[in-house]
């Protein structure tokens, strides 16, 4: 059912080091942390969805790298990734400064396909899965199609809702919700995917939903679009230790010839229809 | 063969020779990859140089594929991590027909790591293995945590792991090296056991079985409860069990495994008595770890004036007793 393709064919990844060149913070705890290689790297290939392994020089305390979704790429040396303080990891990261000295392996994993002629792109973000989707919608606005994408983005609260004046600049159009009706429509965001379909469905237009965010939405995403019968595609996230396919605890449950496929190299972006939830 | 004190003084790094032998079997560099870190080795082409590795040890081979255990399946611990992967590998044929070959070419010492469940099945894989062309050994796995029908037993009691092993030494046309589990009550009396029946040499310690407790969920940490630990928290019982095993046991070939972070930790190792060292937790996050282990080893017998591994394998020194009151 699955066909099987060894992993150096879909992926050009690299083991590198990277200083810190800037660390801005956003509203709700969010962070961007820009990093730039002395070299040429395969990062200026990134897909949207592929995600790197980032580890300071935290000696023994921290052992294993973190998985961070690729948020910005600038040529092939400079990068970054957005961010919350989570688990100690995210906090190390969030406390790093200028010149910090952090290795990298990546761009790992497999993406989100791009938009294709005819059939808009509903771009679902549930808070700190905004990155991929946000990358995403830029590549769509850098290739002349803007409306190709369409971004339905959801967290808490105002303060959740990061880096929306880019949306408007690009010309991608977006319908925001939040928790506690701040901004937006006062409610969940997998309502106003709902409500989108629902329009999709009466004047026959044609849909397919991208989706990074929290597990539980993810899980409603998928039950919605599949309901729908929509193409749906989810950008997972595990607890990962290496990233590029040896430790093998990112195992993802799936439907098909056999029981688990890997969110670093079969993923992180999964077909919804796979995904054994 | 163990060394003696070096007295010579420092030597350029260029002047040490790290080649070795390990039962028998020639090591261009005493330091491994360890089974269940290092998968079947294509992952890591791009990210190092393969062909300066020692050697490297494959993920546990079974008889037929198996598909491994329900997530989480790993958290990261204090300096150290747990997994309960469940022996996920693609079996003795794929792994002859499909992975085997790449490692051949490789042309650096490979150790294929294998298990059954139980002991037909443990044999029939030795059996199957053995005839594959390029493997300079099997280390056979009596100790993973993450097994449940019985396993437990062949890492344990050393009867079991006696008859076990004489088994599979007598099918391999390879030496067969055994894997011992700390979780063994009497490790000497397990390396006794597989060295009387026909062990080449022991490789230890795997990993040591643990929990972790997500608090906020009330679940523990990883699905199947208990997991393997690993990484640098172990090192100092790694090391503890290396050097009771090859005070004991003086020509039975050690090979050490631990948390190794450094050469410096990759030395503790050999001159606790290992003849050979294995890195696997270190590869997760530095893909090319051993190559700088390599250097780092290489540097520190460079200062401490040891031009090759006979002058620090086995040369512990007691530490001189106190004056009488």
């Amino acid at each position: 059912m699955f066909r099987r393709v060894p992993y150096e064919e879909r992926v050009s990844a690299a083991y590198f080091e990277a200083r810190v060149e800037e660390r801005r913070s956003l509203s709700g705890g969010y962070f961007v942390l820009q990093l730039v290689a002395d070299e040429a790297t395969p990062i200026g290939a990134t897909v949207p969805g592929q995600f790197v392994m980032l580890r300071g020089e935290w000696g023994r305390d921290l052992l294993n790298p973190r998985a961070f979704s690729i948020f910005e790429v600038d040529g092939d040396r400079r990068f970054s990734i957005l961010a919350k303080v989570f688990g100690r990891g995210t906090a190390r990261l969030a406390a790093a400064a200028p010149g910090d000295l952090i290795t990298v392996t990546g761009p790992l994993g497999r993406g989100f396909q791009p938009p294709r002629a005819g059939r808009t792109q509903l771009l679902v973000a549930g808070g700190v899965g905004l990155p991929p989707l946000h990358l995403q919608a830029r590549r769509a606005a850098e290739r002349g199609t803007p409306t190709a994408v369409e971004m339905l983005y959801g967290g808490r609260g105002r303060d959740d809702l990061l880096l929306v004046g880019d949306l408007s600049a690009w010309g991608v159009p977006h319908a925001l919700a939040t928790d506690d009706g701040s901004v937006g429509h006062h409610g969940r965001v997998t309502e106003l995917l709902e409500a989108r379909l629902a329009r999709a469905r009466e004047v026959g237009e044609e849909v397919e939903i991208l989706a990074c965010g929290p597990t539980p939405m993810l899980a409603a995403v998928r039950r919605i679009g599949l309901g729908a019968g929509v193409d749906t595609s989810l950008c997972l996230e595990e607890n990962m230790a290496c990233g590029f396919g040896v430790c093998l605890g990112c195992a993802v449950p799936v439907h098909g010839s056999r029981p688990y496929r890997y969110c670093c190299t079969d993923g992180p972006v999964f077909d919804a229809k796979e995904v054994r939830w | 063969m163990k060394g003696s004190a070096a007295t010579a003084g420092p030597l350029a790094p260029t002047d040490v020779d790290l080649g070795g032998e390990f039962a028998g079997i020639r090591l261009e560099t005493p330091l491994l990859a360890a089974s269940g870190c290092f998968a079947y080795g294509q992952q890591f082409a791009a990210f190092t140089d393969l062909r300066r590795l020692g050697g490297l040890v494959t993920k546990g081979i079974s008889p037929a594929p198996r598909f491994g255990n329900p997530v989480p399946r790993i958290c990261e611990t204090a300096s150290g991590m747990l997994n309960s992967i469940g022996l996920e590998n693609v079996g003795v044929d794929d792994f002859l027909g499909e992975k085997l070959p790449f490692l051949r070419e490789l042309g650096v010492s490979v150790w294929v790591n294998f298990f059954g469940t139980d002991f037909e099945t443990y044999v029939e894989c030795a059996r199957r293995l053995s005839v594959g062309q390029g493997i300079a050994a099997l280390e056979m796995n009596i100790s993973c945590p993450n097994i449940k029908k019985g396993g437990i037993e062949f890492g344990t009691v050393p009867e079991v792991a006696h008859r076990l092993t004489r088994a599979c030494v007598e099918v391999s046309s390879v030496p067969i090296i055994v894997k011992l589990s700390p979780n063994a009550g009497d490790i000497v009396g397990m390396a006794q056991a597989v060295s009387e029946a026909g062990a080449a040499g022991v490789s230890l310690i795997n990993t040591i079985t643990g929990m972790a407790i997500d608090v906020r969920k009330r679940r523990p940490r990883i699905a199947t409860t208990y997991g393997g630990l690993s990484g640098p928290a172990i090192k100092p019982i790694a090391l503890r069990m290396v050097h009771q095993v090859a005070k004991a046991l003086p020509e039975l070939p050690i090979c050490g495994i631990g948390g190794v972070m450094t050469g410096e930790d990759a030395l503790e190792f050999l001159m606790a008595g290992a003849s050979a060292v294995q890195v696997g937790t270190a590869l997760f996050a530095e893909p090319d770890a051993i190559m700088r282990i390599t250097e780092e080893l290489r540097a520190l017998l460079a200062e401490i004036g040891s031009a090759d591994l006979h002058g620090v394998i086995g040369c512990l020194e007691a530490i001189p007793p106190e004056p009488p009151m």
